[in-house]
């Protein structure tokens, strides 16, 4: 038996049949008892240490996964720059061989996917926003979210000492497939791969600690009012995602742990017999494919463990700065819920070239193909959404429009990778890399910075700078549309991935000028995401005052007692809701906006319902 | 049934309307009516049903030809630990019904029984391996063995995880008048949930090894000739 809803009390709320169809316009109707869920108790550091080093305060948690997600981000580009200096340019970096590049691609893939976006969204914004979003004081379990980011922190660590240790990192690729991966011959072999194995496991164990937390306060720690359906969309995005990695980061883990077997033991997990130099290993009877068939099982859903709370925070950014509710709530959130279900159907869409059977392919290729139907559903609500808005074009809504060009771009080529025919040929090649590096590397990176540029008031009391913030946005935009457009011909007329040097090959000398074209946008489209982190310095010191609600939002993170929000989030008393969080321009209302803890009798003469 | 139409049920809401406004707002926050310790342990099942269904998976998948699929079973400490696992999950969930009906005389007792044989059960968890390792069968051996020992070290491990909590609890426990037990009900409620899935792990595992056997495989190539 649930206790959602509280049937035995008087207030207005009782069946439309037994009201009449209409709410009652009375000051009495306003009446809703105070905070269901009993107020949690809260750890509440006292030294620098407590406070914010073991800090147990979600929001602090937040800008601590931020932080470490943003210096591997940093570490990631820098990867990045070194390997377009080798395809640019060949033989600048006098230092690089083949090993170091491929250490690198290896590095910048895992890094980026993993230990970058993943924990910046979801232990990031998660922990931020979520106890803000749904009315709560903090996480339900605040100690295990601490040790969750400390695990994060560990597992970063741990992967950085791989650059330390002889032979380096693992150059495995970052799918990291066997037997390769952990055979003499391949770049880090040796402690490279153990460590890199070591810290993914790490990630996982901290990563379920988080998601733990995230799921059982969203579904149970909610504020009086705050039903699943009055949630902003970014709640949705991130609980969805956070089941995905539930389901989707044990596939990671256990691959990770037979690999590690299958290294230091010498179990034959992925290892078929092996002759290698002439000699026959002790391997023998396991299977490689099995290992893609687990990663893949893992690293599809991880597509959308970084899109869907890029879909919800756009979402609300898109509804916040065009004054109008979002278009199709439900349909938005039964596409973010359908997106979720569908991306564990669609992993082998990425061994096409296994040798797997045609019929198998066949499956796949339509479940993929099925998908985009409620991702295209998102795109139209979000530009109807836009149509007939209020629109301020300010920074944030730049990188709002960015990215539903960049994710229409990536998606409509992810629709010819999706077809086996035509993936085939494709397979291996830059096209590959620009496709995805536009859907989940360029896009998801735009909602970021929207997103920072949107919730900075909030986490510092200051606005950025918005001047700074359109030249960050435009060197970004048209930076990354002149690194990535040129790869996807590189990849028709056949440049292949993953290749150190390549330029002995005839067929391929007119990609050499569009590999230096390219290179030189990657260096200044890196360099212009300094000034991201100029714009924070210098807002912290002489930025702008934004006091509370600069946005003029409705959802609740915006309402706390004290801005930016103390431990506890909502001084005395929890927030009680009344409305979801997109009553924007509602005809008859005075302002353009109706906050989540407005409640009825303020609002009498507005026709909220017809928003 | 219900958790699915709780959930899913909500999605065909139309928060903005005004009969949905006016029922929305006495709602109380919470999903589900159960304990935060309850919630945490049915995720942790989705979790290690994840893990521990990619190692069955990995398991089927690369069976070595030869291998005698029954061996395991053949062990007699296999079927020991199985009855050991079950009497442990009966003596938690008569720790949790007493708590319910509020008998606290036998609950420290049966706390004691639940953690000595759990430790047995680790304990003799080991011999099997030392046993198995001293008839030549190695984690290296194959993909059969292999796959026996990760299976059994990762639910040693969910076991170890448990007794943690066990011995947390049941320190609080043994600080406590009989009167003041049921301050720790919820905590018990969600580790006998916990244990009974992991005798249900145990028992899915043994199921697959019993039913994947020689017989089966033969009938199912059978079939696929």
């Amino acid at each position: 038996m649930s206790d959602e809803y509280d049937n035995n009390k008087t207030y207005q709320a009782q069946s439309s049949e037994t009201m009449g169809g209409s709410a009652p316009a009375s000051p009495d109707m306003d009446y809703v008892r105070p905070a269901e869920i009993p107020d949690q108790e809260l750890y509440h550091g006292h030294s620098f240490i407590t406070k914010w080093v073991f800090c147990q305060d979600a929001k602090v948690i937040g800008v601590q996964y931020f932080l470490t997600a943003v210096f591997t981000g940093v570490v990631g580009l820098i990867l990045s720059w070194l390997m377009r200096l080798q395809l640019g340019f060949p033989g600048a970096a006098g230092f690089m061989t083949a090993e170091h590049y491929y250490q690198f691609v290896t590095m910048h893939g895992m890094i980026m996917v993993v230990y970058f976006l993943t924990a910046l969204f979801l232990g990031g914004f998660g922990n931020y926003l979520i106890p803000l979003m749904v009315g709560a004081r903090d996480m339900v379990f605040p100690y295990v979210n601490m040790i969750s980011f400390w695990m994060f922190f560990i597992a970063v660590a741990v992967l950085m000492a791989s650059f330390f240790v002889p032979g380096g990192p693992t150059g495995a690729g970052w799918t990291l497939y066997p037997p390769q991966t952990i055979l003499p011959g391949t770049p880090g072999a040796g402690m490279g791969i153990l460590l890199m194995l070591v810290s993914l496991s790490l990630f996982v164990i901290g990563f379920t600690m988080g998601g733990l937390n995230y799921l059982i306060t969203i579904l149970q720690a909610r504020t009086r009012g705050m039903t699943l359906m009055r949630m902003p969309l970014t709640v949705w995005g991130i609980f969805t995602a956070t089941v995905l990695a539930m389901l989707a980061f044990p596939a990671l883990l256990v691959s990770a742990i037979m690999m590690t077997l299958d290294k230091i033991l010498g179990t034959s997990f992925f290892m078929p017999t092996i002759i290698q130099a002439g000699e026959v290993l002790d391997y023998g009877g396991g299977s490689p494919i099995l290992f893609q068939h687990l990663f893949w099982f893992f690293g599809h859903p991880e597509v959308y463990i970084v899109a869907l709370p890029a879909f919800g925070i756009v979402s609300d950014l898109i509804s916040v700065h065009s004054r109008k509710n979002i278009f199709g709530y439900r349909m938005m959130v039964w596409a973010i819920v359908g997106i979720g279900a569908l991306s564990f159907f669609v992993w082998a869409h990425h061994m096409y070239v296994s040798g797997m059977n045609p019929w198998f392919g066949f499956f796949f290729a339509t479940t993929t193909l099925i998908i985009a139907v409620p991702t295209a559903m998102k795109v139209y609500n979000w530009i109807l959404t836009l149509w007939r808005g209020n629109i301020r074009l300010n920074t944030v809504m730049l990188w709002c429009l960015g990215f539903i060009v960049t994710f229409v771009n990536g998606g409509i080529t992810g629709i010819f990778l999706g077809n086996v025919s035509v993936d085939v040929p494709l397979s291996d090649t830059y096209f590959v890399i620009a496709h995805f590096h536009m859907v989940m590397g360029i896009a998801p990176l735009m909602v970021i910075m929207g997103a920072v540029y949107h919730w900075f008031p909030l986490v510092s009391g200051k606005f950025l700078d918005e001047k700074l913030g359109k030249w960050h946005f435009w060197f970004t935009f048209l930076g990354a549309y002149s690194i990535y457009f040129p790869m996807h011909y590189l990849g028709f007329i056949g440049v292949p991935r993953r290749y150190f040097e390549m330029y002995d090959s005839p067929y391929m000398t007119s990609a050499v000028g569009m590999n230096e074209f390219i290179s030189m946008a990657a260096f200044i489209v890196g360099a212009a995401q300094f000034i991201l982190i100029y714009n924070i310095i210098k807002t912290l010191k002489v930025g702008k005052k934004a006091g509370h609600n600069p946005w003029k939002a409705n959802s609740l993170e915006w309402l706390t007692s004290t801005v930016p929000p103390e431990h506890g989030n909502f001084g005395e008393r929890l927030p009680v809701v009344h409305r979801w969080p997109y009553d924007f321009s509602v005809p008859g209302a005075k302002e353009d906006y109706i906050t989540q803890t407005t409640p009825p009798s303020e609002v009498v003469h507005t026709e909220v319902e017809k928003t | 049934m219900s958790i699915i139409k709780k959930l899913f049920g909500a999605l065909t809401q139309k928060p903005w309307e005004e009969n949905q406004v006016a029922i929305d707002s006495t709602h109380s926050g919470r999903t589900f009516n159960l304990s935060n310790q309850m919630s945490a342990v049915i995720i942790i099942f989705g979790v290690s049903t994840a893990i521990f269904s990619l190692i069955f998976t990995g398991y089927l998948y690369s069976l070595p030809p030869e291998q005698d699929t029954t061996f395991i079973l053949k062990t007699s400490l296999v079927w020991i630990n199985t009855v050991i696992l079950i009497f442990v999950t009966f003596f938690f969930n008569k720790i949790s019904s007493d708590l319910k009906k509020n008998y606290t005389n036998k609950i420290k007792k049966n706390l004691i029984y639940v953690g000595g044989l759990s430790y047995l059960f680790l304990f003799l968890q080991l011999i099997l391996w030392y046993q198995l390792m001293k008839s030549g069968h190695f984690v290296d051996t194959n993909t059969y063995f292999s796959s026996f020992y990760i299976f059994t070290a990762l639910h040693g491990i969910h076991l170890l995880g448990g007794l943690f909590f066990w011995g947390k609890v049941s320190s609080r426990i043994f600080k406590l008048d009989e009167k003041e037990y049921c301050e720790e009900e919820k905590n018990i409620n969600a580790l006998a949930l916990y244990w009974f899935f992991l005798f249900i792990v145990w028992v899915v595992f043994f199921a697959i090894v019993f039913i994947y056997n020689d017989a089966v495989i033969a009938w199912c190539k059978s079939l696929i000739a």
